[in-house]
C-alpha cells in the first residue's frame, strides 16, 4: 500500500516542555487513522506541524513520500482544534475564499454544503452560526477541494449525539470512497467505531501504534450465566479455565490459551448444564487504552 | 500575483468597516485638498495679513501647475494614517480571528500570505495616486489662469516619492501588526510611532545630525518636502530627494522584511 505520510523522529519543544518527542509513524493510502491521548498529549501540535503552522525543532516528515510544501496542503482537506472562519462573511463566501485558496472549483460549494446540511443558512453570516453548524461548516470546508487526505481534530467536540452519530456518518462515506482519513479524538468509542488503525499519544510520546482489530486479541474472557447451584465449582473444574471470577450474578471465565467459548460450551453441555448466556467479551479500546497509558506510566517510574 | 490579491480582497470587500475606513480616508483627502481655495479666501475675509498688507488670495498660486502638485501630494501624506490603521486592522484581525493559521492549513505558503497583504498595500497606495492625481488635474484645471501644456506634467516625480510615502508607511502599519498582532495596542503605537522616533531623535548628538534623515519616520516624511513656506518668500526644497527616495525604499523593504522573518519564525 502507497505510503501517505510517513514522521520520522518529529519533536517539538516549547522552552522547556517538550510537547512532542520523537515521533514516528506512517499512515498508508485509504486508512482512517485514529491519533488517541489524553488532552495536551501533543494530538493538535503534531497535526499543526504536519498541516506547517507549528515550526518543529527537529525531525522531519514527508507527505506523499516528498517533502512537505504548501501545494500538498491544497489536496489536504483539515480541521485543526475548532473550527476557524471570517466571522463577518457567510458560510458561502467563507468557502469561497477557501476555494481561491485551495485552488477547488466553485462548483463543489454547493455540494459540501449539501453534504453536510448547510444549504439553507449558506448566506447567513458565519458569526450567527451554531457550534453545531461551525463543525460541520468545517468538515465541508476539509471536503471542499476533494482531498486525498482528510485530517480532523476532535470533529465532534461540543455537539449533540444526533450531530455526533451524523459525522460518524460522513466519515465512513468519506472514507469508503478511499480517502485516507487522520482523526485525532479523545473520544475512544468514536475511534474504535470508524478507525482501522490508531496511534496513542502521552506526553508527548508514541505509546502504541497498531491496527484496531488487534486490540482484541489476546486473552479471552466469557461471561457466564446458567441456574446452578454449584455453577462455580464446576467451572473451576473446566480444564481451559485459568480463573473463574464472579461478576455480580454472572461468572467471568479467564480462558487459558488455546481454548475458546465453543469450548467451555461443549463442556457445561456434557455436564447437563444449558447456559442462559454465554458471551466473549470483546476488549473494548477504552481498556486497551487505559492499559497502554498504565504500561507507559510504569515504564516510566522504572527509568 | 494577482491570485494573491484576488483573495485578500475577497477578505477586505466584504468586510464594512473596510469601506468606512476608505471612504473616510479618499473623503476627507479629497474634501481637504480641493478646499484650499475656500480656506485662502476664509482667510482673507478674516483680514488675515501678510507682510503688513493684506492677503490677496489671487497672489498664491496654491493651485496652479505645476505647485498644485507639491502642495497637494505634501497635504495628502497626512491621511495616510487612516489607511496604515485600515492596514493593521486588517491583519491584527488574521491574528485574533485565527484565520492566519487557517490560510495556512489550506494551503497558503506564509510568504503567499504576507505577500497578498503586500500586494493589498501596493493597490491602496496606487489608488491613492491616482485620486491624488485625478483632484490636482481638476482643480488645476479651475485654478491655473494660463494653462500651459508642459507646465501640467512637470514635478510629476511627485507622485513616485507619495506613492513611496504612502507604501512604505502602510508596509510599516503592516509589520506592526505582525508584531504586536492586538489592534488597539497596534494602532497605538502606529500613532505614536512619529513622537517616539522624536524622542530618539532628542537624544543625537548634533556632530551625528545627518543620521537623523536615515530614521524611518522622518525618511518618510523627507519624500516631500513642505511647500507652503515659499509663499511667504522662504526658500524650499520643490524637487524630490534621490537620497530620500533611496533611504525610504530601504525602510519598506526592510518592514517587509522584519515582516516575513517573523512570521516564517513563529508557530502560527
Amino acid at each position: 500500500m502507497e505510503t501517505v505520510l510517513s514522521i520520522q523522529k518529529l519533536t517539538k519543544n516549547f522552552g522547556k516542555l517538550c510537547a512532542v518527542n520523537q515521533i514516528d509513524f506512517e499512515v498508508k493510502r485509504g486508512q482512517v487513522f485514529g491519533m488517541l491521548g489524553p488532552n495536551g498529549s501533543g494530538k493538535t501540535t503534531t497535526l499543526g506541524m504536519l498541516m506547517g503552522v507549528t515550526n518543529p525543532t527537529s525531525g522531519s516528515f514527508t507527505w506523499f513520500g516528498e517533502p512537505p510544501t504548501n501545494k500538498q496542503r491544497k489536496k489536504i482537506g483539515a480541521v485543526l482544534e475548532h473550527p476557524i472562519f471570517y466571522p463577518y462573511l457567510s458560510g458561502q463566501q467563507n468557502l469561497e475564499l477557501m476555494a481561491l485558496i485551495k485552488e477547488a472549483p466553485v462548483a463543489n460549494i454547493t455540494k459540501v454544503l449539501g453534504l453536510v446540511d448547510l444549504a439553507g443558512r449558506r448566506h447567513d453570516k458565519y458569526k450567527t452560526y451554531s457550534l453545531g453548524m461551525k463543525q460541520r461548516l468545517a468538515i465541508a470546508s476539509a471536503l471542499l477541494n476533494d482531498p486525498v487526505v482528510l485530517i480532523l481534530d476532535e470533529p465532534t467536540n461540543g455537539l449533540d449525539p444526533m450531530g455526533i452519530a451524523e459525522i460518524r456518518e460522513i466519515i465512513k462515506k468519506i472514507s469508503n470512497d478511499g480517502k485516507t482519513i487522520i482523526l485525532a479524538s479523545h473520544l475512544l468509542d468514536e475511534v474504535q467505531k470508524v478507525c482501522s488503525h490508531f496511534a496513542v499519544l502521552r506526553k508527548g510520546t508514541l505509546v502504541h501504534y497498531g491496527p484496531v482489530d488487534d486490540v482484541g486479541k489476546g486473552e479471552e474472557i466469557v461471561e457466564v450465566l446458567a441456574y446452578h447451584d454449584d455453577l462455580a465449582l464446576i467451572l473451576g473444574s473446566f480444564q481451559g479455565a485459568e480463573n473463574v471470577k464472579k461478576d455480580l450474578h454472572q461468572y467471568l471465565v479467564k480462558m487459558k490459551d488455546g481454548f475458546h467459548s465453543q469450548d467451555l460450551n461443549r463442556y457445561l453441555f456434557e455436564k447437563g448444564i444449558v447456559a442462559n448466556h454465554l458471551v466473549t467479551q470483546k476488549k473494548s479500546l477504552e481498556k486497551q487504552f487505559l492499559e497502554i497509558l498504565a504500561e507507559a506510566d510504569a515504564a516510566l517510574i522504572k527509568n | 500575483m494577482l491570485h494573491l490579491l484576488k483573495i485578500d480582497l475577497k477578505k477586505l470587500t466584504n468586510y464594512r468597516t473596510f469601506w468606512v475606513v476608505c471612504g473616510l480616508y479618499f473623503g476627507t483627502m479629497t474634501f481637504t485638498t480641493s478646499s484650499g481655495m475656500e480656506f485662502l479666501k476664509w482667510l482673507a475675509a478674516k483680514g488675515a495679513q501678510l507682510f503688513g498688507a493684506n492677503v490677496d488670495i489671487n497672489k498664491i498660486p496654491l493651485y496652479h501647475f505645476p505647485d498644485v502638485w507639491q502642495n497637494l501630494v505634501y497635504v495628502s501624506g497626512f491621511f495616510k494614517i487612516m489607511l496604515g490603521i485600515m492596514v493593521v486592522i486588517s491583519i491584527t484581525n488574521e491574528f485574533s480571528y485565527r484565520t492566519v493559521r487557517q490560510n495556512i492549513i489550506d494551503g497558503m505558503s506564509r510568504w503567499d500570505f504576507l505577500f497578498s497583504k503586500i500586494i493589498t498595500n501596493l493597490l491602496l497606495s496606487f489608488f491613492s495616486v491616482v485620486i491624488v492625481f485625478l483632484i490636482g488635474l481638476v482643480t488645476g484645471l479651475i485654478y491655473t489662469p494660463e494653462i500651459e501644456f508642459s507646465n501640467i506634467f512637470k514635478d510629476l516625480s511627485f507622485f513616485i516619492a507619495y506613492f513611496l510615502e504612502v507604501f512604505s508607511f502602510l508596509s510599516f502599519a503592516l509589520m506592526l501588526g505582525i508584531l504586536v498582532q492586538r489592534s488597539g495596542l497596534t494602532i497605538m503605537i502606529l500613532l505614536m510611532s512619529r513622537f517616539i522616533e522624536f524622542l530618539f531623535k532628542l537624544n543625537i548628538p548634533d556632530a551625528a545630525e545627518g543620521i537623523k534623515d536615515f530614521f524611518p519616520m522622518e525618511s518618510i516624511s523627507n519624500l516631500v518636502p513642505i511647500p507652503f513656506p515659499k509663499y511667504v518668500l522662504m526658500e524650499i526644497q520643490d524637487y524630490v530627494s534621490v537620497a530620500a527616495v533611496f533611504i525610504a525604499m530601504g525602510w519598506a523593504v526592510l518592514f517587509n522584511y522584519f515582516s516575513y522573518l517573523k512570521l516564517s519564525k513563529s508557530d502560527i
